[in-house]
């Protein structure tokens, strides 16, 4: 019992450093008002991005089979947020749905810096401008 | 960064002579750059407005040193 | 004509839109899978030299290509002057403009070496030796008493007559010399900044700090980054004879080439621009079809000097891939 309890402090610590290492923006997502009881379908309002990361999310979001709709929007062009819809098919919430696609966008970016650092390593291109190539 | 002290102003060594109203700094006159032959010079209030090298009768007052920050945008 | 092709006619384009999502049609599956991703995705680069480089992203959606465009320009981080403290400038070229000129001259810096400024802090307190290079500008211009005569060449006559961008030195603050092994410098050395007369004189310094291409232009690091989709050229019916070198001249050269019999066949589509030229003329008329590869990008990216042009790709990835995992762990509030 002893033993169990040092284990369980011992988590308590690390958890704290991680917390310090990195702080994340309490405010930099919030759920907005038109969610169904289920959790099945939710917008979001993301503050500080554009539609680089909307569109790409959406687009991986739409991908999730469990996923019915998803779509974004940027209410004011002179406001710095992102509105984001999601609605599932029930097996899932929206939130998990969006959770999935941010995991999913995260390994995508992932695959693509392993293939690109792969073929710079591989060499083998020309190092001089052809023309007719723009 | 730089003095904030401007330039061509000396603070009075003591302060009785401005007390008594006098004028401590002989008036050195005003600098100038000659927009001819570029050469500085200063002028009292009384002088011809000429450069005193050459003669020319264009002269700029020179900037003084002060720093002034700007934004690079 | 294939479903990832966008067909380009006349006077319209038709299926623009990607319709690779679970749901859409019966055929095929079009859940996410990485795996997939992983065996399909294909970059294929054609150079990289310092300056730009030219790839293609093969099967990826619009909407992943663009992202990492939009980022190249208006997110990976680089250097320029912020803030310019002026103590002499005689010049014709005002204060504000050249303290302007000098905020748009892409430097030569490692963004990595430096931290971000923090913008709440006192102006007094916020730029140290962690996060800002110090650049100073002092010329003069002089006669040149050695000028050949009659000469009206203006850098014959004087000395310091044209201020270029090389003539920004590096100040080292700290330990700043042994860390920039390589010295901040400007990346295009022959930039003009100004023009100078005898007797007229520049002297100031420019704090450089890191910042982002949404903020202002000056930090982005590349000049041009965009990409074009891959042309495809499609000959339904042969073209011969006289023919086929009218059909050659409605391409750029290359694009079309004509065999031992005299029949024209697609060369490299990737060197047509898609004029549409070719329609316009009525002896093709259902002879060809033009369109574009749906999820093909090629990709070019053309540096301002700070970084190689590959290192801002893989830096845009980078940058994309930080936003998700950020976002992913941030708490969803009420």
């Amino acid at each position: 019992m002893a033993e169990l309890e040092d284990v369980s402090m011992v988590d308590e610590k690390i958890e704290q450093v991680e917390e310090e290492e990195q702080e994340y923006d309490l405010d930099k997502i919030k759920l907005l008002p038109g969610s169904s009881d289920d959790g099945s379908a939710a917008s979001f309002q993301i503050i500080d991005e554009d539609h680089t990361l909307g569109n790409a999310l959406r687009y991986i979001i739409m991908k999730n089979p469990e996923v019915e709709f998803c779509g974004y929007s940027i209410p004011h062009p002179s406001e710095n947020k992102l509105n984001i819809r999601i609605q599932t098919y029930g097996s899932i919430t929206a939130v998990e749905a969006l959770h999935q696609g941010l995991d999913n966008l995260t390994e995508l970016c992932t695959v693509i810096e392993d293939k690109f650092s792969e073929k710079i390593e591989a060499g083998g291109y020309k190092t001089v401008e052809t023309t007719n190539n723009i | 960064m730089a003095s904030p002290q401007r330039e061509g102003f000396t603070v009075p060594t003591s302060i009785s002579h401005a007390a008594l109203g006098q004028v401590t700094t002989k008036s050195l006159g005003v600098k100038y750059n000659c927009a001819q032959c570029a050469s500085s010079f200063s002028l009292g209030k009384n002088d011809a407005i000429r450069c005193k090298d050459c003669g020319h009768r264009v002269i700029y007052k020179a900037r003084t040193r002060r720093m002034v920050q700007f934004e690079a945008r | 004509m294939s479903d990832n092709i966008v067909g380009i006619e006349y006077n319209r384009v038709t299926n623009t839109s990607s319709t690779d999502f679970p749901g859409h049609s019966a055929n095929g599956d079009f859940s996410w899978d990485i795996e997939k991703f992983k065996d399909s995705f294909d970059i294929q680069i054609s150079y990289i030299t310092e300056r730009t480089a030219n790839f293609d992203l093969v099967n990826i959606d619009t909407s992943i290509a663009n992202a990492f465009r939009r980022v190249m320009i208006a997110e990976v981080p680089s250097v320029a002057a912020e803030a310019v403290y002026m103590f002499m400038n005689t010049s014709v070229i005002q204060d504000e403009v050249l303290a302007h000129r000098i905020g748009l001259i892409p430097l030569k810096v490692d963004p990595d070496l430096l931290n971000w400024v923090d913008k709440t802090l006192d102006e007094n307190e916020r730029y140290t030796e962690e996060n800002t290079v110090v650049l100073s500008l002092d010329v003069v211009c002089t006669k040149n008493s050695h000028a050949p005569k009659n000469s009206t060449n203006p850098k014959e006559l004087y000395k310091n007559a044209h201020i270029y961008a090389k003539d920004l030195k590096f100040e080292p603050q700290g330990g700043q010399a042994e860390r920039f092994k390589i010295k901040p410098v400007a990346a295009d050395p022959d930039i003009l900044l100004a023009k100078l007369r005898p007797g007229q004189e520049i002297s100031l310094r420019a704090h450089c700090i890191l910042g982002i291409g949404s903020d202002h232009a000056k930090f982005s690091p590349v000049a041009t980054a965009s990409y074009r989709l891959m042309p495809v050229i499609n000959i339904t019916e042969p073209i011969r004879g006289d023919s086929a070198k009218r059909f050659q001249k409605c391409f750029p050269s290359g694009v079309i080439g004509i065999n031992k019999n005299g029949e024209a066949y697609v060369k490299d589509a990737r060197k047509d621009t898609v004029s549409r030229e070719v329609l316009r003329h009525e002896e093709f008329n259902g002879k060809v079809k033009l369109g574009r590869k749906r999820d093909h990008f090629i990709f070019n990216v053309e540096s301002t000097g700070a970084m190689s042009p590959e290192e801002i790709f893989f830096k845009s990835v980078r940058v994309l891939k930080n936003k998700a995992q950020y976002l992913r762990n941030c708490p969803i509030g009420q």
